[in-house]
């Protein structure tokens, strides 16, 4: 009986722990990887360097005058500038009105809203290549040249879904009887939006922005086809990369940019303990 | 009347139900409420009572009817330019905020000048006990705790009214009757009108100068307790306040018999005969010695359960008839219960005097 207990317990732990090296071993490699001095091969390890780091930082250096894979350190940082103008712009337009949308919602009853709750919901659920396919044919039907409007125009309309979404969750748990007692208490309905309501739905809009500002940093596909061929945003760039085979760059790149979403989403998590 | 703090005239609302139609939670009421008056409003669920406490602070919008709060007529106005304060149900209180920042927010929203804002929130948490408390947030505080917290600042504004939605239910049996006392006692100080929501009819008898017993949206009696009590107007409200034996029956001669066979005597007389529901309280009976044999006015009841409540003995029986009874005995007849528990049959004794005869058959009025 004990043995097979053991025998279970074991299992248990072994299970736990392959689970977790599955979803966080190609994560790892990525960042040992990103400090190996092999210029050509990036699965053999070849010593410890931060080349690859001075480099897409625009340091020139032995290691990239010999790979000279990235031609020009300048187009990298074109494409993380596009992207953090994208996700800024995209994170505040998607996070005004998904949340001007969630509050419209919540206070007010209108004919078909149910009907405009789903609508809502669709861009989410849509398949990105279709979303993308979609935009892209209406741009150009409408004659918006590509380029970063497009861009901005393009990932906001999935983004402010995400928004309303979670700015809705909250409110969805938030007490209407709290309106009440603020009127009771003698303040008109705009003192009572900024005392009550709006302090207590903060937590979902910061939460909300964040996602958004991630997702539009992260999005490839739908951004590829609204994008046009003069500029690219970061996602883009390291595809454009990849087709041309695996560089160590990227180790280095997918590694900076995992540290910048671990400090978003940190944030976000020490945002939300603080205001609970 | 120049006195009375609050008065609705023929208040009326009826809600829409979603399969169609109507369900009326006001109908045509018609109150008022004295300065300084501890008014109480009793009733079952669902008879109405939030729906008036909202239709005074301006939550809800009467379909007919006025409602004046200390003369002046309020019932256009929407809820935050109403004198009236309200304690909710669940308390309500702003969770972001802290103790202090929940009592102060009518000062804030007064422009109330910092200095008289501290001196008064002070003041208020004193009031209720709360000292010291103040840079709490509600979350932690126990729920007695968060109820004065609700009264504080409720009170802060000297409203010229107090609305109380059930602001005990939450609490256990203890600690609500300690708070019992505190918010009569809170009243009689502040000089300030309540008007207190509860299904607790022993809440509504031991708190109030008046009680108002509704059902169904209208009034169905407004007096003091002891009169709610000993004189309810109908059937409905002899049996929901205080536990209550009634007997439905024609009253002839001085005796009321019901078609079961059953015979109350009484002393009040009818002209000919009338149909009447006879009302006899638990504690009007006692348990007679021996067969009670001579004494007109007896029941005899086969004994189901007796129950040691303490102060005496709760005493369930039936009559031969099948009517069910309920006797309070004091403890002084301990060997009569006794007995009765033995023989499992008893006696009972009433004043016919002390009978309630109520006119009608006992259906709802
Ligand atoms: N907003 C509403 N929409 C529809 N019906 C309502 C609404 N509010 C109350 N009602 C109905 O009106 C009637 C009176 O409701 P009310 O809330 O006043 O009862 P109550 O006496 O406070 O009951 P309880 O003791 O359960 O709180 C009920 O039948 C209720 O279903
Ligand atoms: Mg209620």
């Amino acid at each position: 009986m004990r043995f097979a207990r053991r025998i279970g317990t074991t299992g248990l732990i072994v299970y736990t722990l392959l689970f977790f090296a599955f979803i966080y071993l190609p994560i790892a490699l990525i960042v040992v990887y990103s400090f190996n001095a092999d210029p050509v091969n990036m699965m053999r390890w070849s010593g410890f360097t931060i080349d690859w780091y001075r480099q897409i930082f625009g340091f020139r250096n032995a290691a990239s005058e010999a790979a000279l894979y990235i031609e020009s350190t300048d187009q990298l940082i074109a494409a993380v500038r596009t992207s953090l103008i994208v996700a800024a712009s995209t994170t505040v337009i998607a996070t005004v009105l998904g949340t001007a949308t969630a509050l419209a919602v919540y206070r007010f009853n209108f004919f078909g809203k149910r009907f405009y709750r789903v609508l809502l919901f669709v861009p989410m659920l849509m398949p990105d290549i279709v979303l993308g396919i979609a935009l892209l044919i209406f741009f150009v039907g409408v004659g918006i040249s590509l380029g970063i409007g497009t861009i901005i125009i393009g990932q906001c309309t999935f983004l402010i879904s995400y928004v309303f979404i979670v700015v809705s969750a909250r409110l969805a748990g938030m007490d209407r009887s709290l309106e009440n007692a603020s009127a009771d208490l003698g303040a008109n309905e705009w003192t009572t939006f900024r005392r009550i309501i709006l302090p207590q739905v903060m937590p979902g809009v910061v939460g909300g922005a964040l996602l958004a500002f991630i997702i539009s940093m992260d999005d490839l596909v739908i951004t590829y086809f609204i994008s046009g061929t003069s500029t690219q945003t970061l996602p883009i760039f390291i595809f454009g990369m990849l087709r041309r085979g695996i560089k160590p760059e990227v180790n280095a790149i997918a590694t900076v940019m995992l540290l910048f979403s671990f400090t978003i989403a940190a944030a976000g998590l020490y945002l939300r303990r603080r205001n609970r | 009347m120049a006195e009375s703090m609050v008065r609705l005239q023929r208040a009326c609302k009826a809600f829409p139900l979603p399969e169609g139609g109507t369900v009326t939670a006001l109908d045509a009421i018609d109150l008022e409420v004295a300065r300084n008056e501890f008014l109480t409003l009793l009733g079952p669920s669902g008879c109405g009572k939030t729906t008036l406490l909202h239709a005074i602070s301006g939550f809800v919008e009467l379909d007919d009817g006025r409602i004046f709060v200390d003369g002046e007529d309020v019932s256009d106005r929407p809820p935050h330019r109403r004198p009236v304060n309200t304690v909710f149900q669940n308390y309500a209180l702003f969770p972001h905020m802290t103790v202090g920042q929940n009592v102060g927010y009518a000062l804030d929203i007064a422009r109330t000048p910092r200095t008289e804002r501290s001196g008064r929130v002070g003041a208020a948490l004193e009031m209720v006990g709360l000292a010291g408390l103040e840079n709490r947030l509600p979350r932690q505080l126990s729920g007695g705790q968060q109820q004065r917290v609700a009264l504080a600042r409720a009170i802060i504004a000297r409203p010229k009214l107090l609305l109380l939605d059930e602001p005990l239910s939450a609490l256990d049996r203890k600690l609500r009757q300690s708070m019992q006392i505190e918010l009569k006692t809170l009243q009689a100080e502040l000089g300030i009108s309540f008007i207190f929501v509860t299904h607790d009819q022993e809440e509504a008898l031991t708190m109030s100068n008046r009680v108002a017993v509704l059902d169904g949206g209208s009034i169905q009696q407004i007096d003091t307790p002891r009169a709610v009590y000993n004189n309810p107007a109908n059937a409905f409200v002899a049996s929901f306040v205080g536990a209550s034996n009634l007997f439905q029956g024609m009253l002839q001669s001085g005796r009321v018999m019901t078609a079961q066979g059953d015979v109350i005597s009484t002393d009040a007389a009818a002209a000919g005969s009338a149909r009447v529901t006879a009302l006899l309280r638990p504690e009007q009976f006692t348990i007679a010695n021996g067969g009670g044999n001579g004494a007109a006015a007896k029941l005899d009841i086969g004994i189901r359960q007796i129950v040691f409540t303490g102060a005496g003995y709760e005493v369930h029986g039936r009559t031969m008839n099948g009517h069910d009874v309920v006797a309070a005995i004091a403890a002084a007849q301990q060997a009569q219960v006794a007995s009765a528990e033995i023989s499992r049959k008893a006696t009972l004794l009433y004043d016919p005097a002390a009978v309630h005869i109520i006119a009608g058959g006992g259906d709802r009025s």
